[in-house]
């Protein structure tokens, strides 16, 4: 179990940066008050989130993800279950990389 | 809505842990790539658990280790480039954070930042879709954060012990985990019209975004995007 010493500063220093993104924001909202605007503001921001890490991988219109992502939509209509779409998008982009 | 009267009890952490076991195995995968990247440029296991619990960032993580080169450990500017990166990388996490704020901000401060030291993406997008479904126990948090956290440890260490078991994630498409969880959330969270147009700002920000400049800056952005249109399209009588 050997750690080397001088991995320990960048170690901490990540750490920190790391906890700061993390605790931040939280912290930050403590000196402003959450008027019901601001909080459908922040109830918003889930979904913006994940248009935000979608678009860029189907804008890049590569085959496989498009295909996976167009397979989860249709497994979400029919059985509106999260993981079973999910995982289907996964082996579908596995499935489509080694064969096309 | 339902009444907000936050609470945090060990009742809440369970059904958050038992919730978030959907996407334990993505993040124990994850972890398992990054150990063995970990390995390939020498971190030992110590090394590589201690970075895995502290950092707690599978993308910041792959950048980092990436930057130390064959058993190097960078100094001076190197160290600065990766701290810039990692602060990119989880800007998000302000967002995130700031979004909890209403719920977790009535918790103990021990339980608030105890959760959010541990809080990871399905963690976070769980949990707020449970808190629009009615959940106002905090401690769902924690336990669907623990239920990533855990694994994630898991994953990293199985992966600097064996050497070459899963050598390429990408050929196993688990790098797509992430992008399959948010289409499939997202799909199950639109819902009217205020959210359609959350929907078109944040997508046509993230497209611009990722045009002009790609990387981790375009999540931050869409997320700001359906923020503000939210907040400027809010009508008072328009609760569900």
């Amino acid at each position: 179990m050997m750690v080397r010493p001088e991995f320990l500063p960048i170690l901490i220093l990540m750490g920190l940066v790391s906890f700061f993104c993390r605790a931040g924001g939280f912290w930050l909202m403590r000196f402003v008050t959450v008027t019901p605007r601001l909080e459908s503001a922040l109830k918003a921001t889930p979904l913006a989130v994940m248009i935000g890490i979608v678009v860029p991988v189907a804008a890049r219109g590569s085959l496989p993800e498009i295909i996976a992502l167009i397979a989860i939509v249709i497994v979400m209509r029919f059985a509106n279950n999260d993981l079973m779409a999910a995982f289907t998008g996964v082996g579908v982009v596995a499935v489509a990389r080694y064969l096309l | 809505m339902t009444s907000h009267q936050t609470v945090f009890t060990v009742a809440g952490m369970r059904r958050g842990f038992i919730a978030a076991q959907s996407f334990g195995i993505g993040v124990f995968l994850y972890g398992l790539a990054f150990g063995l990247l970990a390995r390939e440029v020498n971190l030992s296991i110590m090394e590589a658990m201690l970075m895995s619990g502290v950092v707690y960032s599978g993308s910041a993580q792959i950048a980092a280790v990436s930057s130390f080169g064959k058993g190097q450990i960078p100094g001076g500017g190197a160290v600065f480039a990766i701290l810039l990166t990692i602060l990119m990388l989880n800007a998000r996490y302000l967002l995130y954070g700031a979004a909890l704020r209403p719920w977790l901000g009535q918790a103990s401060g021990w339980q608030a930042y105890g959760s959010l030291a541990i809080l990871g993406d399905g963690n976070w997008l769980l949990s707020m879709k449970a808190r629009e479904a009615g959940e106002n126990d905090a401690g769902y948090v924690l336990g669907s954060g623990l239920a990533g956290f855990l694994p994630w440890m898991g994953g990293t260490l199985v992966g600097v012990w064996t050497a070459s078991l899963l050598s390429n994630p990408a050929a196993l498409g688990m790098d797509f985990m992430l992008v399959a969880f948010s289409a499939a959330m997202g799909v199950s969270m639109l819902r009217g019209k205020g959210d359609f147009a959350i929907l078109l700002s944040a997508a046509f920000v993230a497209y611009a975004a990722d045009r002009l400049f790609p990387g981790p800056w375009t999540i931050v952005l869409a997320g700001l995007a359906g923020a503000v249109t939210a907040f400027l399209r809010y009508r008072p009588e328009s609760t569900s």
